[in-house]
């Protein structure tokens, strides 16, 4: 399960970052890309996936749907050893609102993230625990986003494309600290369980 | 491209941001990471120094408050701590592990911030849920070493990790040379009391280190009782019929708690309180 999981990560964004770039087509065209082309990349810190991480992308649906895959890394002087994590992300951005002929906000995007710790010092070895002995996983964590977003859009590609470059950020929680959070609404406040992320995305 | 970034301001504002973000708590890298703000971590530490300033001649009772088990019972932390400040001569009270339940410094922090609200200061030993994922790391950011000790009105108490099933028994774990090593130091020492969180008689001991640990425990003469957590329900006895009491803690969820009485060489008395 754990490993299909992971292939399922790895598999997607390197397959679409391993292929050669299409040459470009006659000027004046829209650029043609493949399906298999990431739409966007990512790069960002915090909300619990990495120090920093950084990642790739698909939209949909008018760029209003979004599946991205993030690789992150975290020091081993911030948590004791040297922690890789690699999320899938999906998100829905449901309104844009442009500010000016190059600004562009999207004032709410809600989704949810599912990640893979790798590097963990006890993440439990086989036959080193009766089964059910802890009922939680240590190394998947999923957990709700909210944020929202600003982009500028810059550097035409062809006449009706432009690249853009958004700041982003998430507001999150985990299974765990919603855990804690559910079995204990009077004694812990909902403050506690936030993460926060800041990140930039370059829509391509 | 160069219009974006061209602009000063903007470049200033983005990265005023950043570093003010970079300082957020919010901004967690994983549940793992355990970083924390300075009055939140390194707390063992602390609490030993808060002991310090309050003295209790080595002649006098020694009163304490003696639980375990706190993880993830928030609300009946905000209870136990009500019932602990009203109660009268209470030096310190001691927590036997399993702070948190799933090993993370957030949970270990939560903790703290409703245990920082005694009058007293607290003491804890690593539990096995600490030690889940990076607990371990975390554990000695927040609170401190795995194996420490204290002496407080001529009582020595020896912590230490009994959480042998996390190293997957490799053997180490507890360390028994380093336990015989402290409870050989007799120096100034009336009596001695060692505290950790899985019993001996659990499957989670690690059963090659059962004889040595135990042995070590029958041969101090100046051991009062070994405290334990892990099995969340008071229990005191002597399961190796060799003249070593072992108490066992309620956990937090018990609602009860246990007020542990020293004097003499080796009396004790032993009150239950529910809260």
């Amino acid at each position: 399960m754990r490993a299909l999981f992971l292939f399922l990560l790895l598999a997607v964004p390197l397959g679409s970052l391993a292929t050669p770039v299409a040459p470009p087509d006659s000027a004046g065209a829209p650029t043609a890309k493949h399906w298999f082309h990431p739409r966007h990349l990512l790069l960002q810190t915090g909300g619990g996936i990495g120090m920093v991480a950084a990642g790739a992308g698909y939209s949909y649906w008018h760029k209003r749907v979004s599946t991205d895959v993030l690789v992150g890394y975290v020091p081993k002087r911030h948590a004791g050893s040297k922690l890789t994590i690699v999320t899938l992300k999906a998100s829905y951005s449901p309104v844009r609102l442009p500010l000016t002929a190059d600004w562009q906000l999207t004032p709410l995007t809600v989704g949810a993230y599912g990640s893979y710790t790798i590097g963990l010092q006890n993440p439990g070895e086989p036959n080193q625990y009766p089964d059910d002995y802890y009922w939680f996983s240590r190394t998947l964590r999923y957990g709700p986003l909210l944020g929202s977003s600003i982009a500028y859009t810059a550097w035409p590609t062809s006449s009706d494309h432009s690249r853009s470059l958004a700041f982003y950020y998430e507001l999150g929680t985990n299974d765990l600290y919603l855990h804690s959070y559910l079995t204990n609404r009077h004694s812990l406040r909902p403050s506690q369980l936030l993460t926060l992320a800041i990140g930039l995305k370059m829509n391509l | 491209m160069t219009s974006f970034f061209s602009t000063f301001s903007i470049r200033f504002l983005l990265g005023t941001l950043l570093l003010s973000l970079a300082g957020c708590e919010w901004v967690e890298f994983s549940p793992n990471d355990h970083r924390a703000p300075a009055e939140e971590s390194h707390l063992t530490r602390k609490n030993l120094a808060r002991l310090e300033q309050q003295t209790l001649p080595p002649g006098d009772t020694l009163r304490f408050v003696f639980t375990g088990d706190s993880q993830r019972f928030y609300e009946q932390a905000d209870d136990f701590v009500e019932s602990v400040n009203q109660q009268p001569g209470i030096s310190f009270v001691m927590v036997a592990g399993d702070i948190s339940d799933f090993g993370l410094s957030r949970e270990m922090r939560w903790v703290n911030e409703k245990l920082s609200k005694l009058r007293v200061p607290y003491l804890t030993v690593i539990g096995n849920h600490d030690q889940v994922a990076n607990g371990r790391a975390a554990y000695q950011e927040i609170f401190g070493p795995l194996n420490y000790t204290f002496t407080y009105a001529g009582t020595r108490f020896i912590m230490t990790d009994t959480n042998g099933r996390e190293y997957n028994f490799n053997g180490r774990i507890p360390d028994v040379p380093w336990v015989e090593q402290q409870l050989a130091d007799t120096v100034g020492v009336q009596r001695q009391v060692v505290m950790s969180h899985v019993p001996p008689e659990d499957p989670d001991f690690d059963p090659t280190l059962r004889p040595a640990y135990t042995a070590a425990l029958r041969n101090a003469p100046r051991l009062v009782f070994e405290l334990n957590g892990h099995r969340h329900d008071f229990h005191i006895g002597q399961p190796f019929d060799d003249g070593v009491t072992y108490i066992n803690s309620f956990a937090f969820e018990k609602r009860q708690y246990v007020v542990l009485t020293v004097w003499g060489q080796k009396q004790f008395r032993l009150k239950t309180i529910a809260f």
